[in-house]
């Protein structure tokens, strides 16, 4: 380890730190819309990412199922817990059942619903996987479309009226979901940074560089795959829980394929390589999305004679992001060190990794 | 085995509905044998609905298996596609209303599909030159940019054509009528047969493309073993280039073919992309036999679910009818991952 | 280098929750300048509905412009903004205009960063039905905010979900169809009749109008077709409706690119459409498919949008001609469409709601919110429009026929006048009764308040007969 890569650790790691202690002061240091709809839906977000990061930094499968994931787990919570009202105010199955079961159902389930999907996919890797993937968020995106009576079309409200004891008033206090989300998405940081570590951790990674190697040293390759993914939808299905909270409702827009690339889209601007990213990018799509519109930028899109809405200049954004620094704002600070330090990251981890690609 | 319930269901079981009741036997018209005119027509929608997914989803396939692009902006071609088009035919003839058929010769159909299928050509040369040539390999990288791409698509399209508002193309006139088909005894629409036409003939175009000529062969080569074919001194950018091009011009005339068909509106890029998406990941991908199993399967389940389903107590099951397009997906992806045709990765 | 160290790694995000902080520091100091009421305006920029931004703002700014002294900064384009609003002694701001894509979540998103981080006190909007019933949903636990709905055809949010601080001063889609059903009874003597719908909440309520309608006079519905919303090929649905000579006619309610696709698949199914034999809800004639589906159409009826297209009254030229005085040619000319006509009413209920709480927010306001409002296109009870007890409008519809004008061009014509539509249609519609669905409202006979009562209206001049 070089004298430069250690600063660089203290470096992020400081900085990390200060970004804990502020976000932990929270509402003290924030506005209410700051705290209660920007940071709040970062960490959410940014849970959903990391299971999608994890996937691909550390098993090598870029996974576009972890919306559906996501809404799986809010549907099912929002099909049990919410209970009928006089002319079906909220709609679904309104099975009333008692919280604290529905969300480990909702957790449950769809850890096995990704367990089930995992094994289908298990044997595709590279741009294959990624166009299952997607798949199964249209199969997902359809069928609550469809099936109108577990999703009532619109959607299923008033969800977060019925939270366990345990996790107490979420309607009311809304200061208490940020921690939670704060919590869970601590937890999901660190469990993930705990698998990676373990044999089935390293395994996967070792699965992730060198499938036929694995294989015939042994180990069964499409199994790791399996429970990586199983493992991600479990991760995704906890920000499905804290979503339906935040939002108070879910909708088959939740899953639809804007919110899949908008998932993406946040994964690669925080970058592939390494977890952290997922809630920096969570952050800047964001805030990119909030304050945009606002700008000059847009103005000028008519000075220009261009025409259109901010949408174009968010595309415009996102294209710059993915051509200049394709492993994200991660990436960005890596290369950033880099220049400025004159040396090279000895563990920057490599980007994306695809199979397909490196067959061809 | 649920392939052949479904089959038996169809040909047999189902009943025609009686006036009050039903159980799970009654759907809208009963079996083959119950009413095979009604048969024969659901069949029929369903073929001729493959015709046009056939058109698009093989421009997206071709672009897939030669260059592993998942051309994720193909929905977006296809959209300015049909807008173009829309927008020549106005210029030819229309007060900006919805021109009658009657009002509309042939030339005034073909001309602005090619316009259409031309314009976008060059969009997709552009695309692909600029931003797809430098990173080839970058699998993820180019699916992301050619997002970026859809994205500000969708918004300039809702800017500059029309508002977004849905429009739609006019089939010339002699195609406005109901045909007798011969042996079967039913009127059939023309048009219909005609887009199914169509579809045939793109993909004997296609075929006799890849399979009869020297750039034919050289991306068939390019599709099995890209390094392989460029170390023999191919020059296989050349070769990208084409197929990007012919691949955006067959998502700007499916685009053409499916506004006169129906609309186009903003918002329908996304449908698209995952239609031709769909059919790829069924047929398999980078096949063009497989570009065709996948839209017979697709139209075919999407066409008989929706009329073929139990139709008990009005609130049941009709709307189920897009499960069964995914109960496809399933088995195909269950049991042959690659898809139908597809080689293994 | 130990495990725990690399546990500390969190380091990037921090860099810019760092640059936020101050961020939010500059916008927290902003908030403490004088006090101004803040006004949101909620309408669609992407999506099915994109087409109605501009025309949504420009309807309730012009409406700023002629009540409140609002001075729109582009007339061309409304969205530019616009200044200088005061009720009394109260300056209003609009301090951002939403953009929804007709989806719950970014409906829910867009909401909260008008409500919250742009802090408006009140909304004007949403656009369309799922996007009111989440932002009702939203109302429910923000009480001290008001909501005033821009355009929105779903029943729920003020039947079944129904807060205090939402009013709509429109009607819903059912009520937008009233009428519509006796005149295929009576005018065009259909007593079996099927009909196709959407298959989502708009669709359910829109179609719910015309059957109860249709049902209330004797008529039979006697097949119902949910083909799914935009749905690619609607060969297969158009199958299952009964052919021509079993049906007397058909109502359809297909909205989006689904109108011209399904005409166009039933011709290619039973032939060139019979215009005597098909009515259609707004979606023959608004939001675009007067240029695309009308053409095909002409002659058939179609049910209204709360509007009176070339309704020859005093008050509607007066509406008509505030809105070309401050945003000449919005929407193309077209100031009966819904979207304008709506979102001008709502704010300006929204203004004399705030004059007669003298610039008091919150519950005062919505106490103070008029219960009356002399709006363009109403006639009865001396041309007022009027709020039920759930803050619903009970508003005047206005049946209407595709026709050709002389200069060639298509458009629409009122054949009937249908007073004081309420949304409960004589009691079929209540709190506890299941919104609109499959199956519901089920057909039935009944007497509704207006049943017999529709005028017949020439050449956009209301007379005294009654439709027979």
């Amino acid at each position: 380890m070089t004298g430069l890569a250690a600063t660089k650790r203290w470096v992020e790691r400081g900085v990390g730190l200060a970004a804990l202690v502020l976000v932990a002061l929270g509402p003290a240091v924030f506005n209410d819309y700051w705290a209660d709809a920007i940071l709040t839906q970062t960490f959410i977000v940014g849970i959903a990412a990391a299971s999608l990061i994890f996937l691909s930094a550390y098993g090598g499968m870029i996974s576009l199922a972890q919306t559906a994931m996501m809404g799986a787990a809010g549907f099912i919570l929002g099909n049990m817990v919410t209970q009928s009202a006089p002319g079906g105010e909220t709609k679904g199955l309104t099975l009333g059942w008692d919280p604290t079961l529905a969300i480990v159902l909702a957790l449950l389930g769809t850890t096995l619903l990704g367990l089930v999907f995992g094994a289908i996919a298990s044997r595709s890797t590279g741009i294959y996987f990624l166009m299952i993937t997607l798949t199964y968020s249209v199969i997902g995106f359809y069928f609550v479309g469809q099936v109108t009576n577990v999703s009532g079309f619109s959607g299923i409200s008033g969800i977060n009226s019925y939270t366990p004891g345990f996790v107490g008033d979420m309607v009311n206090d809304r200061y208490r979901l940020y921690y939670i989300a704060l919590g869970v998405a601590i937890v999901v940081y660190v469990l993930i940074r705990y698998v990676v570590r373990t044999p089935f951790g390293l395994a996967l990674q070792g699965v992730r560089d060198e499938p036929v190697r694995m294989s015939s040293l042994g180990y069964a390759v499409p199994l790791h795959r399996t429970l990586a993914f199983g493992f991600a939808a479990f991760l995704a299905s906890l920000s499905g829980v804290l979503l339906v909270w935040w939002q108070g409702q879910i909708a088959p827009g939740d899953i639809g394929l804007q919110a899949t690339i908008d998932l993406l889209i946040v994964a690669v601007i925080g970058g592939l390589g390494r977890v952290e990213g997922a809630w920096l990018g969570a952050l800047a799509f964001i805030v990119i999305n909030n304050y945009i519109r606002d700008s000059w930028l847009t103005e000028l899109l008519d000075d220009v004679r261009i025409g259109g809405s901010f949408n174009t200049i968010i595309g415009l954004v996102f294209l710059a992001i993915v051509i200049v620094s394709p492993d994200g704002l991660i990436g960005l600070w890596d290369r950033l060190w880099g220049l400025a330090t004159g040396s090279r990251d000895p563990d920057r981890p490599a980007m994306a990794p695809s199979p397909a690609g490196q067959q061809s | 085995m649920l392939v052949g319930f479904a089959l038996l269901y169809v040909v047999v079981i189902a009943e025609p509905t009686p006036e009050v009741g039903g159980n799970w036997r009654t759907t809208n018209f009963g079996s083959l044998f119950d009413d095979w005119r009604s048969f024969t027509r659901t069949l029929l929608n369903g073929l001729t609905f493959a015709g046009l997914l056939f058109i698009v989803a093989s421009g997206f396939s071709l672009i897939f298996g030669l260059m592993r692009v998942v051309n994720m902006a193909h929905g977006s071609f296809y959209l300015l596609g049909g807008y173009i088009a829309y927008e020549v035919q106005q210029e030819m003839t229309g007060q900006g209303f919805t021109i009658l058929s009657a009002e509309v010769t042939t030339w005034e159909w073909i001309f602005p599909a090619l316009v259409a299928a031309a314009t976008i050509a060059v969009v997709g040369l552009v695309v692909q030159q600029v931003f797809l040539r430098w990173n080839q390999g970058q699998e993820l990288r180019q699916a992301l940019i050619t997002i970026a791409i859809s994205v500000i698509v969708a918004d300039q399209v809702i800017a500059h054509f029309n508002e977004g508002i849905a429009s739609t193309i006019t089939w010339p006139g002699w195609t406005d009528r109901l045909v007798e088909l011969p042996l079967l005894g039913i009127d059939y629409s023309l048009t219909r047969l005609v887009v199914l036409f169509l579809g045939v003939l793109v993909a004997a175009a296609l075929w006799a493309w890849l399979y009869r000529t020297r750039t034919g062969m050289v991306i068939r080569a390019g599709v099995d073993d890209r390094q392989m074919t460029s170390a023999l001194g191919v020059n296989i950018q050349r070769t990208f280039a084409l197929a990007f091009v012919v691949g955006s011009a067959l998502a700007a005339f499916g685009g053409v073919v499916g506004a006169s068909q129906g609309a186009v509106a903003a918002g329908q890029d996304g449908q698209w992309l995952l239609n031709s998406l769909v059919v790829v990941i069924i047929g398999g991908m980078g096949s063009l036999l497989g570009a065709a199993a996948g839209s017979l399967l697709y139209g075919l389940v999407f066409s008989f679910s929706a009329v073929y389903l139990p139709t008990t107590g009005g609130n049941c099951c009709t709307q189920y009818s897009i499960v069964f397009t995914f109960i496809l997906l399933a088995l195909v992806l269950a049991f042959r991952p690659q898809g139908l045709f597809g080689r293994a990765a | 280098m130990s495990r725990l160290n690399r546990r500390w790694k969190l380091a990037l995000p921090a860099l810019g929750v760092l640059a936020i902080a101050v961020f939010a520091a500059a916008s927290t100091s902003l908030a403490a300048s004088a006090r101004e009421v803040r006004v949101a305006i909620m309408t669609d920029c992407k999506g099915a509905f994109g087409f109605g931004y501009e025309p949504d703002i420009g309807g309730a700014q012009a409406a700023f412009a002629q009540f409140a002294g609002g001075k729109p900064k582009n007339p061309k384009k409304p969205s530019a903004g616009m200044t200088g609003i005061k009720v009394g002694n109260t300056s209003v701001r609009i301090v951002g205009y939403g953009c929804g894509d007709d989806t719950v979540p970014t409906a829910i998103k867009e909401t909260r960063r008008l409500m919250e981080q742009l802090r408006a006190d009140v909304m004007i909007g949403p656009l369309s039905g799922d996007e009111a019933v989440s932002v009702a949903n939203y109302a429910k636990t923000h009480p001290t905010k008001t909501f005033v709905i821009g355009t929105a055809g779903s029943q729920d949010p003020t039947l079944q979900i129904a807060p205090k601080n939402v009013f709509r001063y429109h009607g819903d889609g059912a009520q937008w169809n009233a009428g519509t059903g006796e005149i295929a009874y009576k005018r065009l003597g259909w007593r079996n009749a099927a009909i196709i719908m959407d298959d989502y909440s708009f669709g359910w309520t829109s179609a719910a109008g015309l059957i109860a309608d249709f049902c209330a006079i004797g008529g039979k519905i006697t097949k119902r077709v949910f083909p799914p919303l935009n749905t690619t090929d609607y060969a297969s649905y158009i199958q299952q409706l009964p052919p021509p000579d079993q049906v007397d006619g058909y109502f359809w309610v297909v909205g989006g690119t689904g109108t011209a696709a399904s005409l166009k698949a039933f011709e290619q199914a039973f032939g060139a459409l019979k215009p005597s034999q098909h009515i259609g809800n707004l979606f023959f004639a608004f939001l675009g498919a007067d240029k695309v589906v009308a053409p095909k159409v002409v002659g058939s009826y179609v049910g209204g949008f709360g509007t009176g297209p070339g309704l020859k009254t005093k008050q509607a030229k007066a509406y008509e001609a505030v809105v070309a005085k401050h945003y000449p040619g919005l929407n193309g000319g077209n100031y009966a469409d819904g979207f304008v006509y709506n979102y001008y009413n709502a704010a300006w209920a929204f203004v004399r709601g705030l004059q007669a709480s003298g610039g008091q927010l919150g519950a005062r306001l919505q106490a103070s919110m008029p219960r009356t409002n002399k709006s363009g296109y109403e006639v009865s009870d001396g041309g007022l429009v009027r709020l039920d007890a759930n803050r619903q409008a009970v508003q005047d519809q206005y049946p209407l026929q595709v026709v050709k004008n002389a200069d060639g061009s298509i458009g629409t014509a009122v054949v009937g006048y249908v007073p004081n539509v309420n949304q409960s249609f004589g009691g079929l519609f209540k709190k506890t009764s299941p919104a609109p669905g499959r199956t519901q409202p089920p057909c039935v006979k009944k007497k509704l308040p207006w049943q017999g009562k529709i005028k017949v209206v020439k050449n956009g001049v209301i007379t005294n007969q009654t439709i027979r």
